[in-house]
C-alpha cells in the first residue's frame, strides 16, 4: 500500500496536469504549422523563428513603447500574419512547383536569415517581458496561469480553425486545394489568393503562440531551437494537415515527456517521447488518426 | 668620369639603404604574435556570459596591442564559436592553419574546451583557456601545450558544499547527515563536472543527497524536474546551468510552488546578475554563486600593487562599452585577468628566456609560471601542474569563492578569509522560495 501511495501521490497528479498544460503550448505551436503543411504542402522549417520574431515584437511593444499587453498582442498577431504572407510571396510561391528538397532548403535558409537578423538587430541578450502572472494553487499543487492561457488559446484556436475550415467558403477552398492543387484552379478558385490567405493565417497562429510563449520564456535569437524540432514531430505524429491529430499528438507527446521525466531522469522523458514517435512511424506512418487502408 | 663614378656610388648607397630598410622591415614584421581568440558571440552561450568574457579578454589584448610585449607586436584575430562545439573546433583549426596564429586563447564553454584542447594538442600548438572549467579537459590526458589558469569545475562543486557544510549547524540547525541536498545540472561537460565536485563534497560532508539529476540546457520544459524537487523537499539546491535554463527553472519553480532554504549557483548563468534580475526580479536576491572572485571585489590591499590600476582600467573600458550595469559580471574579470596573466607573465618570459613565441617556447614559459597568491586580479596565484601529473596544464593555485547577491550588490561570503559579509542563510521568511 505504501509503495502504491509513494507513486500515486499528489505530485503524480501535478505532473499529469503539467503535461496537459505543456501539451497546450505544443498544440498551439503545431496548429499554424499544420495548416501550412496540410494546404500548401511546404515545410516551413523556419516556423519557430516566426514565433521568435513575434516574441521580440511583444517585448519591444510592451517594454520599450509601453503598450499594454492587450494592445500589443493583436498588433503582434497582425505583424506575424503579414510576415507569413510575405514569406509565401517572396520565398515559397516561386518554388511551389520545385522539388520538395528545394523548398525545404529555401525555408531552412530563411531560418538562418531570421536568426542572424535577430542577432544583429536585437543582440544576443535574453530579454524578459517582465510580466508575472499569478499562480493557481490547489493544496500542494500549483499551476501557471501563463500555461493555462496557452492551453485555452490552443483549444479555442483549434475550434476556430476547424470552424473556419468547415463553415466558410475560403476554408472549404483551402481544404479543396490541399486535396488537389491543380484541379481547383480549373474550377475557378484563385489559388494564389488562397495560398496567401493560408500563409497569413499560419503566420497569425505563430503570432498568437508568440504572445503566449513570451509570458513563459525569455526571448533570444535562438529560442526557436527549443521548439522547432518538437513542433515538427508533433505535426508528423498527428498526420500532416490533420488538426485534431496534431492536437492529440501534442498532448500525447507532452504527457510522455512529463511522466517519463517524473519517473526517470528528465532526459528520459524526451528519449521516450522520441522513441514513441519512431515506433508510431512504423505502425501508423500517416499519423495517429490516419484511417487504415 | 668622376661624375659618373659619384653617381654610381650614390646609387649603390641608395640600394644598400633600401636593402637595409627592407631587412629591418622584415625583422619588424617577424616580431609579432598572432593570437586567435575564440568565444561565443552568437547563440545561447553568448548571452549566458561568453560575450562578457570576450569583452574582458579584448580589453587586455587591446591594451597590450598599444604597447607591444618585449618588442613584439600583438595582433588578435577573433572568431565566433556560435555556442557550438563543432564550430569551436573548426574555427580553432582555421585560425591555426589558415590564419597562421601562434596560439589560441579564450573558450567559454566546457563542451567546447574538451574537444578543442584535444585537437590543438594533436596539432602541437599552444592553447590558453581563460574561462571554461571542466576538469575533463585535463584529467589523465597528459597534454603538453594546453594551459588553464582558471579554477576547475570540481573545485566549484566542492567549494559550495564546503560552505554549506560549515554553516549547516549554525544556520539550518541541522547535523550534516540530516541536511537534505539536491544536485541538479545541465548535462554538458560543465554541469557534469561541477556536479561531480558537488557529489564528492556532499559525501565528504555527510549530507543526505535526496536528488541528483541532469537535464538538457535547451529543454523547453523543466516542470517535471520541479515536481521531483518538490517531492524530494531539499533544504539546499546545488544548481549548475547556463541561461536561459536557469530562468526557466526558477520561473517554473515559482509557479509550481517549490520551496527551499538556499540556492547555490555555480558560475555561467549565475555569474550574470543583470540577467537573473531581469528574469526573476526581486527573487534574484539571496541567490549564491560560485566563481573566481570578481576583480572589482578582490582585496586590493593584499594584491600585487601593479594590478589595481589595471583593474581600474578594465572597469572604465567595460563601462564605456556597457554603461549603467549594476553589477559588473565576474566573467569580464575572468576573461581580463586570465588574459593578463598570459600577456604580462608568460609571453615576456617566452620571448626573453626561450627566444620567441613558438609553441615550445610558450609551453616552457607557461611551465615556469610561479605567481604567488595575490599576484593576479582574481586573487589567486598561478602555478601549473607539471608534465606527468594527472592534471598537467591546470593551475594548482586557483580557487573560486562563494558570493551572495543582496540588494543589487554581490558580496563574497566564503571562504572566511575573503568574506566581506555574513551570508543570509536560509532564505528569509516571506521570500518567494523560502521554506521557513
Amino acid at each position: 500500500m505504501q509503495a502504491f501511495l509513494d507513486i500515486f501521490d499528489i505530485y503524480l497528479l501535478e505532473a499529469v496536469i503539467n503535461g496537459i498544460l505543456l501539451g497546450g503550448v505544443l498544440a498551439l505551436l503545431a496548429l499554424g504549422l499544420n495548416l501550412i503543411f496540410g494546404v500548401i504542402d511546404v515545410t516551413w522549417i523556419c516556423y519557430a523563428e516566426l514565433v521568435m520574431i513575434g516574441m521580440y515584437a511583444m517585448y519591444f511593444m510592451v517594454q520599450y513603447y509601453g503598450l499594454s499587453y492587450f494592445i500589443a498582442a493583436p498588433l503582434t498577431i497582425l505583424l506575424v500574419a503579414i510576415l507569413g504572407a510575405a514569406l509565401h510571396y517572396l520565398v515559397i510561391a516561386p518554388l511551389l512547383t520545385a522539388p520538395p528538397i528545394n523548398q525545404l532548403l529555401a525555408t531552412g535558409g530563411v531560418l538562418f536569415v531570421l536568426q542572424s537578423f535577430a542577432t544583429v538587430a536585437f543582440g544576443i541578450d535574453f530579454r524578459n517581458l517582465g510580466i508575472r502572472l499569478p499562480v493557481l494553487a490547489f493544496g500542494d499543487m500549483n499551476f501557471s496561469y501563463a500555461r493555462l492561457l496557452s492551453f485555452l488559446a490552443a483549444l479555442v484556436g483549434m475550434v476556430a480553425v476547424y470552424l473556419f475550415m468547415t463553415r466558410t467558403f475560403t476554408g472549404t477552398a483551402i481544404r479543396a486545394i490541399s486535396q488537389d492543387r491543380q484541379i481547383m484552379a480549373l474550377m475557378g478558385v484563385d489559388t494564389k489568393r488562397i495560398y496567401l490567405v493560408t500563409s497569413a493565417l499560419g503566420g497569425a497562429l505563430a503570432g498568437l503562440a508568440a504572445c503566449l510563449l513570451v509570458l513563459q520564456y525569455d526571448v533570444h535569437p535562438f529560442v526557436g531551437l527549443s521548439f522547432g524540432p518538437i513542433t515538427f514531430l508533433i505535426c508528423v505524429l498527428g498526420g500532416l494537415g490533420n488538426f485534431i491529430g496534431g492536437f492529440i499528438a501534442a498532448f500525447v507527446f507532452a504527457e510522455i515527456i512529463s511522466l517519463g521525466g517524473l519517473f526517470s531522469d528528465l532526459e528520459w522523458g524526451y528519449v521516450l517521447a522520441f522513441a514513441f514517435f519512431i515506433v508510431m512511424m512504423f505502425i501508423r506512418p500517416a499519423g495517429l488518426l490516419a484511417r487504415r487502408r | 668620369m668622376r661624375l659618373r663614378m659619384a653617381a654610381r656610388s650614390v646609387r649603390g648607397l641608395l640600394i644598400a639603404i633600401a636593402a637595409m630598410g627592407l631587412m629591418a622591415s622584415a625583422e619588424a614584421q617577424e616580431k609579432k604574435i598572432k593570437i586567435g581568440v575564440v568565444f561565443d558571440l552568437t547563440g545561447p552561450l553568448a548571452g549566458g556570459g561568453s560575450e562578457l568574457g570576450y569583452i574582458g579578454a579584448k580589453i587586455i589584448l587591446d591594451h597590450f596591442a598599444k604597447t607591444g610585449v618585449e618588442g613584439y607586436r600583438i595582433e588578435a584575430v577573433y572568431a565566433d564559436a556560435q555556442s557550438k562545439p563543432d564550430i569551436a573546433i573548426n574555427e580553432s583549426v582555421r585560425l591555426l592553419e589558415q590564419e597562421k596564429v601562434d596560439m589560441v586563447l579564450g573558450f567559454f564553454s566546457s563542451a567546447q574546451c574538451v574537444p578543442v584542447a584535444a585537437r590543438v594538442e594533436q596539432l602541437k600548438k599552444f592553447m590558453w583557456m581563460t574561462t571554461c572549467i571542466s576538469s575533463a579537459v585535463f584529467n589523465e590526458k597528459g597534454y603538453k601545450y594546453v594551459f588553464r589558469p582558471q579554477a576547475s569545475g570540481d573545485q566549484f562543486g566542492m567549494m559550495t558544499m564546503d560552505f554549506i557544510a560549515q554553516n549547516a549547524k549554525a544556520k539550518f540547525d541541522k547535523e550534516p547527515k540530516d541536511l537534505r541536498v539536491a544536485i541538479i545540472h545541465e548535462d554538458g561537460a560543465y554541469g557534469v563536472d561541477v556536479s561531480r565536485g558537488n557529489e564528492a563534497g556532499a559525501r565528504k560532508a555527510g549530507f543526505n543527497v535526496v536528488m541528483k539529476e541532469g537535464y538538457s540546457a535547451t529543454a523547453p520544459d523543466l516542470s517535471a524536474l520541479v515536481t521531483k524537487l518538490k517531492r524530494a523537499k531539499p533544504d539546499v539546491i546545488f544548481h549548475t546551468g547556463y541561461n536561459p535554463d536557469i530562468t526557466l527553472l526558477l520561473r517554473q519553480a515559482r509557479e509550481q510552488g517549490l520551496r527551499f532554504g538556499a540556492l547555490m549557483g555555480h558560475g555561467a548563468g549565475y555569474g550574470v546578475y543583470e540577467k537573473l534580475k531581469e528574469g526573476m526580479g526581486a527573487d534574484a536576491t539571496y541567490i549564491f554563486n560560485t566563481d573566481p572572485i570578481s576583480i572589482w571585489l578582490a582585496n586590493q590591499k593584499t594584491m600585487d600593487p601593479k594590478l589595481p590600476p589595471v583593474i581600474k582600467m578594465v572597469g572604465e573600458e567595460f563601462d564605456k562599452l556597457r554603461p549603467g550595469v549594476a553589477i559588473r559580471s565576474a566573467h569580464v574579470g575572468i576573461g581580463a585577468s586570465n588574459t593578463y596573466v598570459f600577456m604580462s607573465d608568460v609571453l615576456p618570459r617566452a620571448i626573453k628566456k626561450y627566444g620567441g613565441v613558438d609553441p615550445d617556447a610558450l609551453r616552457k614559459a607557461a611551465l615556469d609560471t610561479d605567481i604567488p597568491e595575490g599576484g593576479t586580479m582574481l586573487g589567486f596565484g598561478v602555478k601549473f601542474y607539471g608534465e606527468g601529473t594527472p592534471m598537467a596544464g591546470q593551475n594548482e593555485r586557483s580557487f573560486p569563492v562563494v558570493i551572495q547577491y543582496i540588494d543589487d550588490k554581490s558580496s563574497v561570503v566564503w571562504p572566511k578569509s575573503q568574506a566581506q559579509r555574513e551570508a543570509v542563510l536560509p532564505l528569509p521568511k516571506g521570500t518567494t522560495y523560502s521554506n521557513q
